[in-house]
């Protein structure tokens, strides 16, 4: 095991023995005490948030039990040892009596707790897990059956069960009997899984009487986000989007989700939520919005940050190609309060065999890698592809369309890429037929046969129609579509 | 190259404005317009044809400093569509009409976005990426809307606050009321607005009057490309039609001039003419 592992392993536990940990009987009854739940985990709460002003991060095992991780705080607050008795000091100022111990991993973390009768706190040196842990009897493992048959087998303490091989453990004693061979071993069982403070990160304000004003909602706004930020700030967390929620007094909701990236001053926050209420209800004659815009009755306002990240800054690109104007964004941005966030888009090319694969479009202010699906990338053979130049029209959805021979019934195409007539007419979403000049086809092509779901198998055609139209259409299933027009 | 700077920063200005009706000047001067009728034809045309090519800019433009095209009031536009526009290029705060949605006017958004300039394209969800991209018009710098909603108007007014250039295919005929407000918010920002469509007010119009597509025959060859009939007209000084033959597209994709070796005996190519003949592209 390396050093930085056993500093990362570094664990503080505090045990109040106020609160009694379930019996022995009721464990074997089968009536586990649920932690944190009931009163007593209530009770606990108000030691638990002294205990996480030292670090934010800590795990509650069950109500009069809680650990954390040592290797921050321990830095910040000048050592182990002065971490311990501040924490031991802080939870003695409520009023409760308590043990602290630090130890590699939390099993033996927390039996140091147990025996620190003497003040402030049993701290095991690094590396001296083992030798801390050999001398003690085997029930402290917790597994009365296990403990039970270790007696009997002559195994009293943990470094003589400790002394047997792993794999005997396991063979002899069971998945239960390599846990606590693990545990006597002083490795941890398993890695101590801290939780992000539960704490809500959500701002909101209750206006009442509703208020019928914008400008009072945007004003109020401004101050809202600097406390957002500031509860973010104090988390050392930043926030990818903002979600801005308004409920009106007659139960209407609107709510917009924006791209923050850290990146939105407060001023920044309340110009979009007055986008959201100019886009969400117009003024009839655009152009004219002085302050005083009547918005109907709003109630309440809240800021929701979304997808919370580790703040670790913004690393803007070297060469500044990719950057987006201010001028632009705010153009942008603005719109998507009136239209919704997909509503603007920014192409990107992708590869695909099918017009429709070779573009993907990215909401503004979204990156290629957040979004559903991302893009293929471009540039990369295709084999089957259709040839350039590409087509200037690609229909988002393919349009119906009907291709007959100059017998007039539809022409098909075998699997063998046979077809049962030359096209002679095209109909396109039922319209009238349009002789066709010059065409050219079956392209066959079989995609993704190995995945049932999605593997199809299609021919494309080109066709040129008498009124000047060149289109890209496709049989799939026997049906004719047009994908494409190189109009 | 001194003389030709110091040429320069005087005259585009004067000309740039003589030539256009009143109601479209932008006004980004601050010097008095005043008409300079010393200017011949061919002076106009070359010192457009340099302006255009972003070769010669003036002195104005110079010293804006690193933005995108930041007050110059013309947007130049690709070498083949040149002929047809009046100045060579694309008038700010004017209104350009280019027919129904084609790959013109891909062509025609080209070349100001090649130069720096963002454009949006609003109302069209059906914009073929990779035929634009062929053609010149980088993704990067384009912003696309594809529903407009019912307040079409508006949104178009927030996209030329950011963009300098506009491509719209309206929703609907908008009555004349919203159609004015919109011109003058084009002149206001020193925007173009291009209309897939038809835009009563239009500065330039452009249409394909005629085309044949290259390289497809009776059950074999395949599309290589397009020889367009491209023709213009507009108001004041550009009332007199100009017409070009255009590959939109060519075989590679871009839009180019239709060279006069591959046109027909009377100067124009045959329309009627065989795969085997305009395959050669």
């Amino acid at each position: 095991m390396t050093g930085g592992d056993a500093r990362d392993r570094r664990v503080l536990a505090v045990r109040c023995p106020a609160w009694h940990p379930p019996s022995l009987l009721a464990r074997q009854a089968g009536q586990p005490a649920v932690p944190g739940a009931g009163p007593a985990a209530r009770a606990f709460e108000q030691v638990v948030s002294v205990v996480q002003d030292f670090c934010p991060r800590i795990e509650v095992l069950r109500p009069g039990l809680c650990a954390f991780g040592v290797r921050g705080p321990a830095k910040y607050f000048g050592g182990e040892a002065e971490l311990a008795r501040k924490v031991a000091g802080a939870v003695t100022g409520l009023g409760y009596d308590c043990g602290v111990g630090i130890a590699d991993g939390m099993f033996a973390a927390l039996l140091a707790s147990r025996d620190s009768r003497e003040p402030p706190a049993r701290i095991v040196p690094p590396g001296g897990t083992p030798a801390f842990l050999a001398p003690r009897a085997v029930t402290v493992l917790g597994e009365p059956d296990l403990a039970d048959l270790l007696m009997r087998l002559g195994i009293r303490t943990l470094g003589e069960f400790a002394a047997v091989p792993a794999a005997e453990a396991g063979n002899r004693f069971g998945a239960p009997g390599l846990l606590a061979h693990r545990l006597a071993r002083g490795l941890d069982p398993r890695p101590l899984a801290t939780r992000p403070p539960a704490a809500d990160l959500t701002v909101q304000i209750e206006f009442d009487p509703p208020v019928e004003q914008s400008e009072r909602v945007v004003f109020a706004a401004k101050s809202m986000a600097s406390q957002m930020h500031a509860q973010l700030a104090a988390g050392g967390l930043a926030c990818v989007r903002v979600q801005i929620q308004v409920i009106c007094d007659n139960g209407e909701e609107i709510t917009r989700l924006w791209r923050h990236d850290g990146l939105l001053s407060e001023l920044a926050v309340a110009e979009r939520v007055r986008w959201q209420l100019d886009g969400w209800r117009p003024t009839p004659s655009p152009g004219e919005h002085d302050e005083g815009i009547t918005v109907g009755g709003i109630s309440l306002l809240r800021l929701v940050p979304d997808q919370l990240v580790a703040d670790q800054g913004r690393q803007l690109g070297l060469w500044g190609d990719a950057v987006v104007s201010d001028r632009v964004a705010r153009a942008a941005v603005r719109v998507q309060a009136m239209l919704g966030h997909d509503a603007v888009t920014q192409p990107a090319l992708a590869g695909g065999r099918s017009p429709a694969d070779q573009a993907v479009f990215i909401p503004f202010g979204d990156t290629a890698e957040s979004a559903a699906r991302p893009p293929r990338p471009a540039g990369r053979p295709w084999p089957g592809r259709i040839p350039p130049p590409a087509p200037a029209t690609v229909y988002p959805v393919p349009r119906q369309a009907r291709v007959t021979d100059d017998s007039g019934s539809l022409v098909e195409v075998t699997g063998r890429g046979q077809l049962s007539g030359e096209p002679a007419r095209l109909s396109i979403g039922g319209g009238p037929p349009l002789a066709v000049t010059a065409w050219t086809g079956p392209w066959p092509v079989t995609e993704r046969w190995w995945d049932p779901e999605h593997a199809c198998r299609k021919a494309r055609f080109q066709l040129v129609t008498v009124d000047g139209g060149a289109w890209l259409a496709v049989v799939q299933d026997g049906r004719w579509l047009i994908e494409a027009s190189y109009d | 190259m001194e003389a030709a700077v110091a040429q320069v920063t005087v005259a585009p200005v004067t000309v740039a404005q003589a030539a256009v009706a009143p109601a479209t000047v932008a006004p980004v001067s601050a010097q008095p317009i005043r008409p300079d009728e010393q200017v011949g034809q061919a002076g106009r045309d070359g010192l457009a044809d340099l302006l255009a090519k972003g070769t010669v800019r003036s002195g104005r433009e110079a010293s804006a400093g690193s933005g995108a095209l930041p007050d110059a009031d013309l947007l130049p536009v690709l070498p083949a569509l040149r002929d047809l526009l009046p100045h060579g290029a694309l008038q700010r705060g004017s209104v350009v009409a280019a027919g129904n949605w084609n790959l013109l006017c891909v062509a025609l958004a080209a070349g100001p976005v090649a130069s720096g300039a963002w454009c949006a394209v609003a109302g069209i969800p059906e914009l073929g990426v990779a035929a634009a991209a062929d053609a010149g018009l980088a993704p990067a710098r384009l912003l696309l809307v594809p529903g407009l909603g019912p307040n079409w108007a508006q949104v178009v007014i927030s996209l030329l606050d950011g963009c300098d250039l506009v491509v719209l295919r309206p929703p609907d005929r908008p009555p004349p009321q919203a159609r004015r407000k919109l011109e003058a918010a084009v002149r206001r920002r020193g925007a173009v607005l291009l209309v897939a469509g038809d835009w009563d007010g239009a500065q330039v119009r452009l249409r394909i009057t005629a085309q044949e597509w290259a390289g497809i025959g009776q059950g074999h060859g395949r599309v290589r490309g397009r020889r367009a009939h491209v023709v213009a007209d507009g108001r004041g000084g550009w009332s007199r039609s100009q017409t070009r033959w255009l590959w939109l597209p060519g075989p590679d994709g871009a839009v180019t001039a239709v060279e006069p070796a591959l046109s027909g005996a009377a100067g124009e190519p045959a329309l009627a003419g065989t795969a085997a003949q305009a395959s050669t592209g």
